[in-house]
């Protein structure tokens, strides 16, 4: 990997996360709101050392002509022998830098990856061109935020954080429907031993998650701690209404339905809510919880 | 001066000369960046023509999430680079052998308890463990920085803490097992390591502004290589394995600790985030959320390529089972003690 190659990589993966972070929302599919200014800087960092990785290049001197300025870069970029003698294979005996791992059988020169390790700075590691592959998923799948398919994944959510739990939810107070997110809704019902959802008009906003029963269908929303990697989902089901089309954005009006027995453990079962309305509402900037 | 290398540069190496490599450069350097801009531009017409293509829906949910892994581990991994150049250009080496203690034995522990002030997940470390090799640190203290460092820095303690309300001595339990672990594997690695197994990263010599982007440059690009690596093992194994296979083992003590264990290893979770995702696998004991916790940070697919790609396969090979035995051991008796 040449050192022009090795800053054009350094551009496009630098630009490709400045575009997702910076100049659109995209990011928010993958990462939580509060990462961005983290991303903003990375990728800034990362798009500032291709720039000058390229006006080094760029401003190389030339007047050894080209296949002499192959060495001088070589010997340049091994660096640590300062004045020495450019053959790895003495220099490594000589223990001049430790270990003398660089000395592999293919010597320390530009000609050698060696085992992927012994080379030098201006040959880039062969690795690299694989940072080009995030690059192509952002720009040519431009993966969404994680849907129906990720949701059906996990029979059931598992039980929100304790944190809600162990602080205990506010008494649901006003009348018309209370939107809430699907995390409180699921904590609320499972969690919750004043019962505060009972008789409430809520509504929840999610997408549509078909269900292997007929007449029931979950409405779902992934919550994130971190990155979409650990995302799981919160669900819901709904009653008393046709399902949508699957992963389609919708706003569920209606009436939380108590379990028919408390024995049943924590996260076995998603909590249900009877629909009075269900409408089709655009995806949320913010798709996950 | 390397000018003069390149006079001296002798004629009897066996190496062949001219090199394969050597003509490859003429043609390529005109051609490249002509290839470069056309990839830009089908990268953004491909968004408009194929995009609508792509929709899979196993397709989009593989690509989510390895674009999260890499996405988020980004600024980590810049942040650890930033620190790496900065040992290996700016601080010059005298210091290190100033601050660490002479005797190795001594090193391994207080380069371990080191490892609480570096703020962030184990993406950063690994190069920041290699340039305090390249600065002359002795191999099994960096070890020992590179495992303790993303477990026990406040950051991740303060998010643990979060994660388990009321329960301060999860973060003791977290913060003890892996110290233990992190130390006692810096003691057996200086104990039986051999010094041909591990690839110790070579530090220029050159000082200053040059060797601070060279350095930064080569850890970003070789580092961010095998994230890519271990992302897309991850996220293919995040994809295939349901995790409600998890439950069914999470009654059997001895399995469910085992089981974690191996979760962590493959999902790869960022150290900062896996305590909320221990916190959420309710069916599960407390010392098995503890083996998570320990092993997350110190062995995970994306760990394993970066150490591979860092080290070399011959360290990994024997350095990330070390430690994960270490890491389920340790846990496993933490738990029993603490928990």
């Amino acid at each position: 990997m040449s050192r022009l190659a090795q800053g054009l990589v350094l551009l496009l993966l630098g630009g490709a996360v400045l575009r997702i972070s910076a100049f659109t929302t995209e990011y928010l599919n993958y990462v939580k709101p509060g990462f961005r200014p983290f991303l903003i800087a990375a990728g800034a960092v990362v798009f500032a050392l291709g720039v000058i990785t390229l006006v080094q290049e760029w401003r190389r001197p030339q007047d050894t002509g080209r296949e002499p300025s192959r060495w001088t870069e070589a010997a340049d970029g091994r660096g640590g022998h300062a004045g020495g003698r450019p053959d790895g294979r003495e220099d490594g005996h000589a223990g001049e830098h430790g270990g003398g791992h660089a000395a592999g059988p293919t010597g320390g020169h530009a000609g050698g990856y060696g085992d992927g390790h012994g080379h030098d700075h201006s040959r880039g590691p062969r690795v690299a061109w694989l940072m080009c592959l995030p690059v192509c998923a952002i720009f040519l799948v431009a993966p969404p935020a994680l849907g129906s398919f990720a949701a059906a994944r996990d029979d059931v959510a598992p039980p929100p954080p304790p944190r809600e739990v162990a602080e205990g939810y506010e008494p649901l107070r006003g009348d018309g429907p209370i939107a809430m997110p699907i995390g409180e809704f699921v904590g609320r019902a499972w969690g919750d031993a004043k019962r505060s959802l009972a008789g409430k008009q809520v509504r929840l906003t999610g997408f549509v998650v078909r269900s292997k029963q007929p007449d029931v269908w979950y409405v779902a929303r992934m919550q994130l701690n971190c990155c979409a990697a650990d995302a799981f989902a919160l669900k819901v089901a709904v009653r008393g209404a046709p399902a949508p089309p699957e992963n389609t954005w919708v706003e569920v009006t209606g009436v939380w339905i108590p379990p028919r027995s408390d024995k049943l453990p924590l996260g076995t079962v998603p909590p249900r809510i009877r629909a009075i309305n269900v409408t089709k509402v655009p995806r949320p900037v913010e798709p996950y919880e | 001066m390397s000018d003069k290398a390149l006079l001296d540069w002798p004629a009897e190496t066996d190496d062949p000369v001219p090199p394969a490599s050597w003509g490859r450069r003429s043609p390529a350097a005109p051609l490249l960046p002509w290839v470069f801009a056309g990839l830009v531009v089908a990268l953004v017409a491909g968004r408009a023509l194929l995009a609508p293509y792509l929709t899979a829906p196993a397709l989009q949910t593989w690509s989510t999430i390895f674009v999260a892994i890499c996405v988020q581990a980004l600024p980590f991994l810049v942040l650890g680079v930033l620190l790496s150049a900065a040992i290996t250009a700016l601080v010059p080496p005298s210091f290190w052998t100033r601050a660490l203690p002479r005797r190795p034995y001594a090193a391994v522990p207080v380069a371990g308890a080191a490892g609480a002030v570096l703020p962030g997940c184990e993406c950063a470390s690994v190069p920041v463990a290699s340039g305090l090799m390249a600065r002359g640190v002795t191999p099994a203290a960096a070890l020992a920085f590179l495992l303790a460092s993303p477990a026990i820095n406040p950051v991740v303690l303060v998010a643990t803490a979060v994660a388990f309300p009321g329960r301060p001595e999860m973060v003791v339990a977290r913060f003890a097992a892996s110290l233990v672990v992190a130390v006692l594997a810096g003691w057996l690695w200086l104990r039986f390591g051999r010094a041909e197994w591990l690839r110790v990263p070579r530090a220029s010599s050159e000082r200053g502004w040059r060797a601070f982007v060279a350095a930064m440059r080569h850890d970003l690009l070789h580092a961010g290589g095998f994230l890519v690596v271990g992302g897309i093992a991850a996220a293919t194994l995040n994809v295939l394995v349901p995790r409600s296979w998890l439950a069914a083992v999470a009654e059997i003590g001895w399995l469910s600790v085992l089981v974690l264990a191996l979760l962590a290893v493959v999902l790869s979770i960022c150290s900062e985030a896996d305590a909320f995702v221990a916190a959420s696998l309710t069916a599960f004991s407390p010392t098995a959320k503890l083996a998570f916790l320990v092993v997350g940070p110190m062995v995970d697919l994306k760990l394993i390529a970066l150490q591979a790609g860092t080290f070399g396969r011959s360290f990994a090979a024997r350095f990330v089972p070390l430690t994960l035995t270490l890491a389920i051991g340790v846990s496993a008796v933490t738990g029993w003690v603490l928990l």
